[in-house]
């Protein structure tokens, strides 16, 4: 909406990603010193993505593909190792692919695209999994992931929505 | 509660779980008792143990030092100690049956169960 009649600068444009990202980022690192863990891998609320979420639809696909990235990226080189960033970008990829393509259709909420990324992100991984590994028996993972992204990205799209209408 | 949730997001989540639903249904039914324990290590095979016979086997990795070890003890297979930093693949516990199998990505370890009578085993034997 904003971005219509609110051209952002260059400059304007790296410090919002800017911002967002050390949020994200900040996100990501509270997430990985919760101790809670569900007993299943690869499964975890993905909290950093309440910021790719409203980057997108406070300011469009650009900042969210930005944010997502340098996160990924700074988070790799933190925390996660290569092997993890490549899995994260690879989700990454798919599940915003999937949340522009699904908010330009203009039927979903915010929810409804979130939860569609939190399960592409989910398929995203496994793919480059099974590549990885060279094995397709890694897709018995796929029904614990599918319902796990359906319920992490519809509370993630709840949040986001939550904090969405307190920016308006 | 519009700006929640739309018709569209629950059509598209009740899609969802049909579709998990039905793969999970799938993978139930392809289970059924193995009787080979198969070992790979970095996509190539490193060992084949039968299920019934008590092994406990070091898999060194691909990537230098690391290594896993298999047990493989009264019909079911555990990775019971792993160099990896997540220890995804310790936690995943025991698997006895035929499709089920355990990996650890970092060390990029695949155990896995294979085979069985074709008759009988598993579900299948149940309900015979």
């Amino acid at each position: 909406m904003t971005q219509s009649h609110r051209r952002s600068s260059p400059a304007q444009f790296v410090a919002r990603v800017g911002l967002m990202a050390a949020l994200a980022l900040i996100f990501s690192y509270i997430e990985a010193i919760i101790p809670y863990n569900p007993g299943i891998p690869g499964i975890k609320l993905g909290i950093a993505n309440i910021v790719t979420v409203i980057a997108l639809y406070k300011y469009g696909w650009k900042e969210a593909v930005s944010v997502s990235v340098v996160r990924i990226v700074v988070a790799g080189l933190l925390f996660n190792g290569a092997f993890g960033m490549l899995y994260s970008l690879a989700g990454a990829a798919v599940s915003l692919l999937g949340m522009i393509l699904l908010r330009k259709t203009d039927l979903f909420s915010v929810t409804g695209v979130s939860m569609a990324a939190g399960v592409l992100h989910n398929l995203g991984q496994l793919l480059v999994a099974a590549a990885l590994i060279e094995d397709l028996r890694i897709f018995f993972y796929f029904p614990v992931l599918l319902f796990s992204g359906i319920a992490a990205g519809i509370l993630v799209g709840i949040a986001s929505q939550m904090i969405l209408r307190v920016l308006k | 509660m519009k700006e929640y949730i739309r018709k569209a997001d629950i059509i598209l989540l009740i899609v969802l779980v049909a579709v998990g639903l039905a793969v999970s249904a799938a993978l139930a039914m392809s289970h059924s008792g193995g009787d080979t324990v198969i070992i790979e290590s970095g996509g190539d095979l490193y060992a084949t143990y039968s299920l019934f016979e008590d092994h406990t086997v070091k898999v060194p990795a691909p990537n230098g030092s690391h290594y896993n070890i298999v047990e493989i003890s009264g019909g079911k297979v555990s990775v019971t100690e792993a160099t990896c930093k997540n220890q995804v693949c310790v936690r995943h516990g025991e698997i006895s049956l035929s499709g089920e199998s355990i990996v650890c990505l970092p060390n990029r370890l695949v155990v896995r169960i294979e085979g069985g009578s074709e008759e009988g085993g598993g579900y299948d034997s149940v309900t015979s």
